[in-house]
């Protein structure tokens, strides 16, 4: 892949339901391998269906993804054509009820590496306890869903997606079911990530979060892309209205 | 109340009943192998997209859901065997009857079990790269064989107890070994009383680990 080539690139995409209720309308999006990228927004701007789709989740109007110049996902009248290979590029983490509650810890890990790259399980399960240490979770290895706090959880999940080792990750929301005082274990388990500079798209509510991890934040409203800059500058002084207007109501307290 | 009880009729004659409940045993154990596997089937083909499929065996559930069993049995034993020439014994056509209606309500047990696994967690097995069949067979069948397990546990012990039904097509399973005792020492009461304690000493354990799975799987829930 050339440098200038962009790992992520979104072209004339469109999205609806039924054609009815239109959530993406047209966004052209380029993602570089360095980038960290932040979507904020308000609900039902199509935040998490722009993620959704980039995980190969929703079928599209029209409009093409490609990935490292591969294109893996377009618009073929009326039917949405996904490359399941390149999509295995990509990881993603939900917001919540994803961890498989039959299986352990290990087991949730090592599932899906045993299954789709047919990985022996002792290899795979050395991989999981290497990364459940990492991420302070060595003593849960053998725990179900079930006995695990919802931080503990989500940092399961994102062991879990990292066990595939993918080129990019999403990130759905992840702390907004969590009781307020477990945000800060997933948020530093994410901002590790981007520290061993793995590509991210990141969706949340969390400005603190925002602004430290993004390289880039992107606006959302409406299913367009509003206003796409460094965090500083569309945090900081956005130039568009409707910017100003949702990063004042989000900062509100402070003010 | 003047009515002096004699359990000892009963008890002289305890082989018959011992023979009848092996019988018993025997068509709930049959039946549920059918209802177990069979109403899987279903539950899996009236969750089809295609019509043609979900409503014959939509028809097919509801029939027997909705109709009282004692009419199916009776149907099974005197129409099935006039109207397609077949009879296979009577231990057997019980076993089909009281088979076929508990897969009908097992199919219900099971898809509901399968709706309930969360769709997140299949939008999970897609980003993990798990193909349709892989993500039916690790995410979905395990969680919901799990979550129907009291259900079908208590449809079986229901099935043991409604087949005491085949015993007026005269099946000799325990409840016509106990009519027949009945009958021959005329002592009813003191016979459908150990009749009913038998059925009674059968289900009780099995109600009660129904119980007891229920209330680790509230624990388990996540």
């Amino acid at each position: 892949m050339p440098d200038s080539a962009p790992l992520v690139r979104i072209e004339g995409l469109h999205k609806s339901y039924g054609g009815v209720v239109k959530v993406l309308q047209g966004l052209d999006i380029e993602m570089k391998a360095g980038d960290r990228v932040v979507v904020i927004g308000p609900s039902g701007g199509g935040k998490s269906t722009l993620l959704r789709v980039l995980m190969g989740l929703e079928k599209i109007d029209s409009g093409s993804v490609s990935f490292a110049g591969k294109s893996y996902i377009s618009a073929d009248g009326g039917r949405t054509a996904i490359d399941a290979k390149v999509r295995r590029s990509i990881g993603m983490v939900f917001q919540h009820y994803t961890l498989f509650p039959h299986l352990s810890v290990l087991g949730n890990l090592v599932l899906a590496p045993m299954k789709v790259r047919g990985e022996k399980r002792a290899a795979a399960e050395e991989r999981a306890m290497a990364l459940l240490t990492r991420f302070g979770l060595a003593q849960k290895a053998r725990s179900y869903p079930a006995q695990l706090s919802g931080g503990q959880k989500q940092r399961v999940a994102i062991a879990r997606a990292l066990m595939l080792d993918p080129k990019l990750m999403l990130f759905d929301e992840v702390t907004s079911a969590l009781d307020p005082e477990l945000v800060a274990e997933v948020e530093q388990v994410i901002l590790q990530l981007a520290q061993q500079q793995m590509p991210m798209v990141i969706v949340t509510h969390d400005m603190w979060f925002a602004r430290n991890i993004a390289s880039r934040v992107i606006f959302c409203a409406g299913g367009v892309v509003v206003e796409d800059g460094p965090p500083e500058q569309v945090l900081g002084s956005p130039k568009g209205e409707r910017t100003r207007e949702f990063i004042e109501r989000v900062f509100h307290i402070r003010h | 109340m003047t009515y002096s009880f004699d359990f000892a009729s009963v008890f002289r004659n305890l082989g018959p009943l011992w023979d009848g409940l092996l019988v018993t045993i025997q068509l709930t154990v049959a039946a549920n192998a059918i209802g177990l596997t069979l109403g899987f089937a279903l539950a899996l083909l009236v969750m089809s997209r295609w019509a043609a499929i979900r409503l014959p065996v939509m028809l097919f559930i509801e029939f027997f859901r909705c109709t009282p069993a004692i009419i199916q049995i009776v149907w099974f034993f005197y129409c099935v065997p006039m109207l397609f020439n077949v009879f296979l014994g009577s231990v057997t056509m019980g076993i089909l009857a009281l088979g076929l209606n508990l897969a009908a309500f097992n199919a219900e047990a099971y898809r509901a079990s399968i709706q309930a696994v969360p769709r997140e967690q299949l939008d999970a097995g897609v980003a993990l790269g798990l193909g349709p069949f892989q993500r039916i067979l690790h995410i979905v069948l395990p969680s919901a064989v799990r979550n129907s397990v009291p259900v079908l546990l208590t449809n079986g012990i229901g099935t043991f107890q409604q087949s005491a039904l085949v015993a007026i097509v005269a099946v000799q399973d325990l409840m016509y070994q106990g009519k027949t005792l009945a009958t021959q020492t005329y002592r009813p009461i003191e016979t459908f009383t150990v009749v009913a304690l038998v059925y009674f000493a059968v289900s009780f354990p099995v109600s009660q680990v129904v119980g007891y799975l229920e209330r680790r799987r509230e624990a388990l829930a996540s």
